[in-house]
């Protein structure tokens, strides 16, 4: 009995996601790239691991290609401020909350599990707008 | 590079497309509708569906939907797709009853996992383990997660870095075909490797 508990615990605890946990990874970086963590500017190279809060920065040459841990892909593109505001994936049921805001520059998106589980669990937000994703592939730009 | 050699006119046009915030819907790759709905506008609550493929919709002012010619799109949008990171792959290996071995059949697909993950840079390397229903379920916890870290053993072994990988055993849930329990099932032992 303990030990279903425990399992049961310890299986819980690698399904959902917490806070500090990965959420993408980088697989392509080109030109200026960062990411803002905090205070924090990191370089990303591929194999970089995103964390939720992270902001994908781009100068005028920068690119950045990314895959989600729920298959959501984004391409980044030059002059661009990309912020992963909230990020919350249940690996178990594929489900989850996904917002993400373009502050400026432009984004391709193939949307993934989260966008898939529920109608509008993956929003994008822009200056003046807020999407909901109903899939699949788009693309945002907020020209500065 | 490549605008520059566009000539000004064809820049002015780019400039004047890509004026105001904007959001293209393309087809999906496998496609499959896709849509994109308009929540708010302006701070304001508002609710209207984009569902025409290959359309832009400007997100400032009055939102309207043009449809736009998907073999003429500008040499910025173009590279933005291009650059997107090829789709999760998911590949399946079968187990003998009860135990952590794989089926002969299976084997081929460990070499063909190491070729995936070499040509994805920055790859990330999910195996999630399961089994048939046979046994109590604490037994089917443990052998799903020994199972899992058995590919990702045999995977290491491959020469796959241990540091992009992760495994996860899911005991007799998510059944890929719904049986009684203690029902021993070849298609339910299985371990399914993603590789994004």
């Amino acid at each position: 009995m303990m030990r279903t508990a425990f399992l049961a615990l310890l299986l819980g605890a690698a399904m959902t996601q917490p806070a500090w946990a990965e959420i993408a990874r980088i697989k392509r970086s080109v030109g200026t790239a960062s990411v803002e963590r905090g205070q924090d500017k990191l370089t990303p190279t591929p194999g970089f691991q995103l964390l939720a809060g992270d902001t994908l920065v781009t100068g005028k040459n920068g690119q950045l290609s990314l895959t989600f841990i729920d298959d959501t892909r984004f391409s980044v593109g030059p002059n661009s401020r990309i912020s992963v505001d909230q990020f919350d994936y249940d690996r178990k049921n594929q489900t989850g909350k996904f917002v993400t805001r373009v502050n400026r520059g432009s984004l391709a998106i193939v949307s993934g599990q989260i966008a898939h589980s529920k109608r509008d669990a993956m929003k994008v937000r822009t200056p003046t707008s807020l999407l909901g994703v109903r899939g699949t592939r788009f693309i945002v730009e907020v020209p500065k | 590079m490549r605008i520059r050699s566009l000539s000004p006119l064809i820049m002015a046009g780019l400039l004047a497309s890509c004026a105001t915030p904007s959001v293209t819907l393309l087809t999906s790759e496998e496609g499959r509708q896709g849509a994109v709905a308009l929540l708010e506008e302006n701070g304001k609550p508002v609710e209207s569906e984009i569902s025409e493929l290959n359309s832009r919709t400007n997100l400032s002012g009055k939102p309207r939907t043009r449809s736009i010619d998907p073999a003429k799109l500008s040499a910025r949008k173009r590279t933005l797709l291009s650059e997107l990171p090829p789709p999760p792959m998911r590949q399946t290996l079968y187990f003998k009853e009860g135990t952590t071995e794989l089926m002969p059949e299976s084997e081929p697909g460990l070499a063909y996992l190491k070729a995936e993950v070499a040509q994805r840079p920055g790859a990330e390397v999910q195996v999630t383990g399961y089994t048939d229903t046979l046994g109590s379920s604490e037994d089917n916890d443990l052998l799903s997660q020994q199972r899992a870290e058995e590919v990702l053993a045999a995977l290491a072994q491959q020469g796959i870095d241990k540091g992009l990988m992760s495994a996860v055993g899911r005991g007799e849930r998510e059944l890929r075909e719904e049986t009684p329990d203690g029902v021993a099932n070849p298609v339910n032992r299985r371990v399914v490797v993603i590789v994004r």
